[in-house]
């Protein structure tokens, strides 16, 4: 008596002509073994079976769950990072940092011609030196590193990545022409390149319905430093001039145009 | 079951990189997909939300490996029970040892059979539920798959048992089915 088990299920596949004779006599009636393997270990029927099952209730109307953002594209202006479509872009991005951004990217912070490759960056007097690169994602999953001041579709998601001389803590803002900086979210800072990343997984920027020049400002704090809402805010009214206040600032500007992912 | 056109044809769109046709998909097929994670009694309501998302960022990023547009629906499924049970396992100390599931290719969700034989599968399925000796298991069967309006943690609380016996009871039944479908396959009706 033979029941279903890994290397059974692969004959199966395989068409093993003695395994297919088997079993088609075997599970023509009710087996507790073969039920159980079948139970609990996924292969090919897992989807057409739970399609079948699923259909045996009446259909639900599809607008009755009234889902209104689909995860792969978040998210309204005021909650663009909000935990769920940050943590969803986080988790696919995630999978794209470790294979692509990695490549893309860690090589221009080590190589030397570090300034004329896209970094935008700014030492802060005596603290931590910062560096940003941006990476806008399209619809079909493609990544294109932007320079500061790139031209962006509305349907991009942009996902950035730094580099820190040390550890501390971050405030990403936004900012649409003349209007007042936006909070976007508050990050950990980690020595070293890294992409930037919130309890909620890989911060990644949604840029619809925007529309024309949208600049991204990460202002970052040593450790010792204080650092509010107030302490940033001071810092990127401050960008540019030497003073003594905490925070060092980096900024990357795009501009937004409506519609279709832009070709690279 | 059958794929229905709006979806066949939403994928479609969808694949050309039509935006608005990832929002009809998502739109279309969420009832089904929440439908089948809420089987998953042990998932909290946010766990379970967690799990859809999860489930189409990673069905529409595999969407142009996906073939055939009518094995949308199965592909999804698939990937979401999978996403729920990686979900559950992360809780154990299994999960420590255990390498995550990986979703599946499209290309290995068997071809779609023609729509009357579909509307025969559901009929042999109801069969065996009506055939089921009377009882809880029964009882779990009929409220989650054929009134198809409580969650597994609702049913729970209805028939006072734990939340994951009515998730096991789910489970065993769907062993028997998946055991008659395979036959199906081995006898050459789905090929
Ligand atoms: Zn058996």
């Amino acid at each position: 008596m033979r029941h279903l088990d890994a290397s059974a299920m692969s004959e199966l596949a395989a068409r093993d002509p003695q395994a297919v004779a088997w079993f088609r006599e075997h599970l023509a009636s009710p087996c507790e073994a073969c039920e159980t393997f079948l139970a609990t270990h996924t292969d090919p029927l897992d989807g057409r079976t739970d399609a079948l099952l699923l259909a045996l209730a009446p259909a639900r109307k599809a607008e009755e769950e009234g889902a209104t953002v689909v995860p792969l594209r978040t998210a309204t202006r005021s909650r663009r990072f909000a935990p769920p479509p940050a943590r969803y872009w986080g988790w696919m991005a995630g999978a794209l940092a470790a294979s692509v951004l990695m490549v893309v990217l860690v090589p221009l912070v080590k190589g030397p011609a570090r300034r004329d490759t896209g970094w935008t960056g700014e030492k802060g007097p005596g603290r931590i030196t910062l560096e940003l690169a941006v990476v806008a994602r399209g619809t079909d999953g493609g990544l294109r590193r932007l320079d500061s001041g790139a031209d962006v579709a509305s349907d991009e998601v942009l996902l950035l990545r730094y580099h820190a001389t040390e550890s501390g803590t971050a405030l990403l803002y936004q900012q649409r022409g003349h209007q007042p900086p936006e909070l976007l979210g508050r990050f950990p800072l980690d020595a070293g390149t890294h992409d930037l990343e919130g309890l909620d997984g890989l911060a990644g920027v949604s840029l619809e319905s925007d529309e024309g020049h949208l600049s991204l400002a990460l202002v970052a704090f040593a450790p010792g430093e204080p650092a509010s809402e107030q302490d940033a805010l001071a810092a990127l009214e401050a960008d540019g001039s030497p003073d003594a206040r905490p925070g060092t600032v980096v900024r990357f500007d795009v501009r937004v145009q409506s519609g279709q992912t832009l070709a690279p | 079951m059958a794929e229905t056109d709006d979806v066949t044809d939403a994928v479609r769109r969808a694949t050309q990189g039509e935006s608005s046709a990832f929002s009809e998909l998502y739109r279309l097929t969420r009832p089904l997909v929440a439908r089948l994670v809420a089987g998953f009694g042990t998932l909290s309501p946010d766990e379970a939300e967690d799990v859809l998302q999860e489930s189409y960022v990673r069905a529409f990023r595999g969407l142009p490996q996906l073939k055939s547009p009518g094995a949308f629906t199965p592909w999804l499924l698939t990937i979401a029970r999978n996403r729920a049970r990686t979900r559950l396992e992360r809780r154990s100390l299994l999960q420590r040892m255990e390498e995550e599931r990986v979703d599946p290719t499209p290309e290995t969700v068997p071809a779609l059979p023609p729509t009357l034989q579909v509307e025969r599968d559901i009929e042999v399925v109801r069969q065996l539920i009506a055939e089921l000796p009377e009882g809880e298991e029964k009882k779990t069967v009929q409220l989650f798959y054929i009134e198809g309006q409580l969650s597994a943690r609702e049913i729970a609380e209805q028939l006072g048992v734990g939340k994951s016996t009515v998730t096991m009871r789910l489970e065993r039944f769907r062993g028997r089915i998946k055991r008659e479908l395979l036959q199906r396959v081995l006898a050459g009706r789905w090929d």
